[in-house]
């Protein structure tokens, strides 16, 4: 296992990174819609809503990008489980509030049209698929193929 | 030199090459996790900065509209009624259908105030086009006309489907047309997209006063919807508007 250990968390890591990636990649075409499905979630005042609608598509693109090169994995994978952490929280509120709204995980959501249902559970379940990735990497963050590994000298 | 010396000196060497390398250890991750949590601080700022200085174009309000310049009123009855609607929205169309005749004969009786807010939060469902932004902004250049209402009919009664290039400013015009709006000022307005800055600013005040969705309907003053969060059907709205008449 010591062997197949760094590519086991090289691809958590690379697998990580294209969540972030097309996460952030989807939303930052239109940060109004962003700030929109953020504020679906009636937790903020719009005005914070606005700011996290926005800052969010590029934090997500930077630890995408961060995770894609290998940087400081160990921390990258300890943000990834924070943000996944609050995302999941995010959702659970949504469902226990009974609101009808898409995620937003995945495009720029926001409330459901009337008549179809919110898939919770779903995007529960996939993000807790993604916290497992990012806890893979906290455990065993040593990985081929990353600048951590070239930084420490290993091969 | 005896073996025993020698292998202490091994070993000291060894111990310090592990201490070398542990303090190597420590300074890379020192340095890479600054520079990571450097990153994601600019990436925030950049997020930040990207929307606070997004620029939406010359805004212009229409001067027919009411409402924190949101809305076009028609009648002026005791009991207000808003509806928030977005002209690509199926369920306001359904809503449209259902109720919208009945709403409009109520303004014109003079039994309530029919706000009609046109907001734009389906751009995304137009292939890049921006229908809710464009047909908002025409609905906008129509009311300048005074033909806010027949524009309003004639675009959910042609409402193009989700996913299509949604209709195009001249097929808004053309539909004008057909419902008597025929000024050149509006076919002007509709082509140079006088009005988008101002439906991005009247989507912006929808969203301010916490509404999510569309449609969405409030009476008097409170948010009306159905069983479940649904869109109320026209005997929940009768009702609920002829209880605020008193």
């Amino acid at each position: 296992m010591e062997r197949t250990w760094p590519w086991i968390s090289t691809a958590a890591r690379l697998g990580l990174a294209a969540v972030w990636l097309v996460a952030g990649g989807l939303k930052v075409g239109d940060l109004a819609a962003s700030a929109r499905a953020v504020h679906a979630y009636q937790l903020m005042p719009y005005d914070i809503s606005k700011i996290v609608g926005a800052a969010q598509p590029f934090l997500e693109i930077a630890l995408g990008l961060l995770l894609l090169a290998g940087l400081a994995v160990r921390l990258t994978a300890g943000i990834s489980a924070v943000l996944l952490v609050i995302f999941i929280a995010g959702i659970v509120s949504a469902w226990a509030r009974g609101l009808q709204i898409d995620c937003g995980c995945f495009s720029t959501g926001g409330e459901l049209a009337a008549g179809s249902d919110p898939a919770y559970g779903v995007d529960i379940l996939r993000d807790l698929g993604f916290l497992a990735l990012a806890g893979i990497l906290l455990w065993r963050p040593r990985s081929r193929l990353s600048v951590d590994s070239v930084l420490m000298g290993e091969r | 030199m005896s073996k025993g010396k020698r292998d202490r000196t091994t070993q000291a060497r060894e111990i310090v090459a592990k201490q070398q390398a542990a303090e190597r250890r420590r300074k890379v991750t020192l340095w890479t996790s600054v520079g990571v949590v450097l990153v994601l601080f600019l990436a925030g700022l950049v997020g930040y900065t990207v929307m606070s200085r997004q620029d939406d174009g010359t805004l212009v309000t229409p001067a027919a509209a009411v409402d924190d310049g949101t809305a076009f009123a028609v009648g002026n009855g005791p009991v207000t009624v808003d509806v928030y609607e977005d002209f690509l929205c199926p369920a306001c169309a359904n809503f449209e259908k259902a109720s919208g005749a009945t709403l409009q004969e109520m303004a014109t009786a003079s039994k309530i105030t029919l706000r009609i807010h046109p907001v734009a939060i389906l751009d995304r469902f137009s292939n890049g086009t921006e229908y809710s932004t464009r047909s908002a902004g025409a609905a906008a250049a129509a009311a300048e006309e005074g033909k806010f209402l027949e524009l309003h009919n004639v675009l959910y009664a042609n409402q193009p489907a989700e996913n299509s290039d949604g209709l195009s400013n001249d097929k808004i015009v053309e539909l004008a047309k057909s419902v008597g709006l025929t000024s050149e000022t509006f076919a002007t307005a509709v082509n140079e997209g006088t009005y988008k800055a101002w439906a991005t600013k009247a989507t912006e005040k929808f969203s301010d006063r916490d509404f999510t969705g569309t449609p969405t309907i409030v009476v008097n003053g409170t948010q009306l919807t159905g069983p479940g969060d649904t869109v109320p059907t026209t005997e929940l709205l009768t009702q609920t508007i002829e209880k605020a008449a008193g």
